[in-house]
């Protein structure tokens, strides 16, 4: 009964068009809490708010039954480039 | 103020949060750290004028009119699990954990209270989840974005007049 990962996943691919997507189920296995990483060139222009706006309307049916949806990282594919650029030149420190 | 705070803060901080517990707390608006119970006390002693007042109910104003007053007479108003020194969610312990370094006054209202008051305020935003904060009435987002806007100094900029207001009256 529950949102699977892949679900959240094929829902994220088919209406976002994303060039990088990961998605983590954070809820141990029973779906309903996920953790979620996407670049999509459809973010262009447009604020965090907005762009967690669409990840939210991409599944909006799918929300009634996930519990927690964190959406970690939410860019568009420069700032994505920029990121993993600067991630390889500083370590991140151990939290 | 928040110092007795931090403790009962830290515990509810360490780690991802995977789950949120659907306990309910008693007491409702917190505003400064200060407790405004909407619940009236028995207390035959109590004069009625000295009773808290109750914003909730009785008044006349749907839930729509008190999510658009909270967010009107409230600089940083927060709708979350839990109240701000216990958080019973780890999205919203995060959320209170990040407006606190900025010492300003938070208010803050405790969704698992009240299913009817949830429902209202994810209408008012059109936002499905908790916690969410609003800022100067603007609808800011969850804990997701107030953590990163915290990152990238855009938070700070956003408070920076309400801070400044306090410091004035200080």
């Amino acid at each position: 009964m529950g949102v699977t990962k892949e679900q959240v996943e094929s829902l994220l691919k088919s209406k976002l068009n994303p060039s990088h997507i990961e998605v983590i189920d954070t809820s141990g296995g029973c779906g309903a809490s996920f953790a979620i990483e996407i670049v999509s060139d459809q973010f262009e222009g447009k604020r965090l708010l907005e762009r967690h706006r669409m990840v939210n309307a991409a599944l909006e049916v799918e929300m009634k039954d996930i519990h927690a949806l964190s959406v970690k990282k939410a860019a568009t594919p420069n700032e994505w480039k920029k990121l993993q650029d600067s991630d390889a030149a500083t370590p991140v420190a151990a939290s | 103020m928040a110092r007795p705070f931090t403790n009962v803060l830290l515990k509810g901080l360490s780690g991802v949060p995977a789950f949120c517990s659907s306990r309910s707390l008693t007491g409702s608006f917190y505003h400064n750290g200060v407790k405004y119970s909407t619940s009236i006390p028995n207390d035959p002693d109590t004069h009625e004028d000295f009773r808290p007042t109750n914003k909730l109910e009785g008044s006349g104003l749907s839930l729509k009119d008190v999510v658009e007053q909270d967010v009107k007479d409230n600089p940083i108003m927060l709708y979350m699990k839990g109240v701000p020194d216990f958080p019973q969610c780890g999205f919203s312990s995060l959320a209170v954990r990040v407006l606190k370094q900025y010492n300003f006054p938070l208010s803050a209202r405790n969704i698992l209270e009240d299913p009817e008051l949830k429902t209202a305020v994810k209408a008012f935003s059109n936002w499905p989840t908790f916690p969410q904060i609003f800022i100067k009435g603007e609808f800011i987002g969850g804990s997701d974005i107030i953590l990163n806007l915290h990152q990238n100094g855009e938070l700070k900029e956003k408070l920076k007049d309400i801070v400044a207001r306090k410091e004035e009256s200080a």
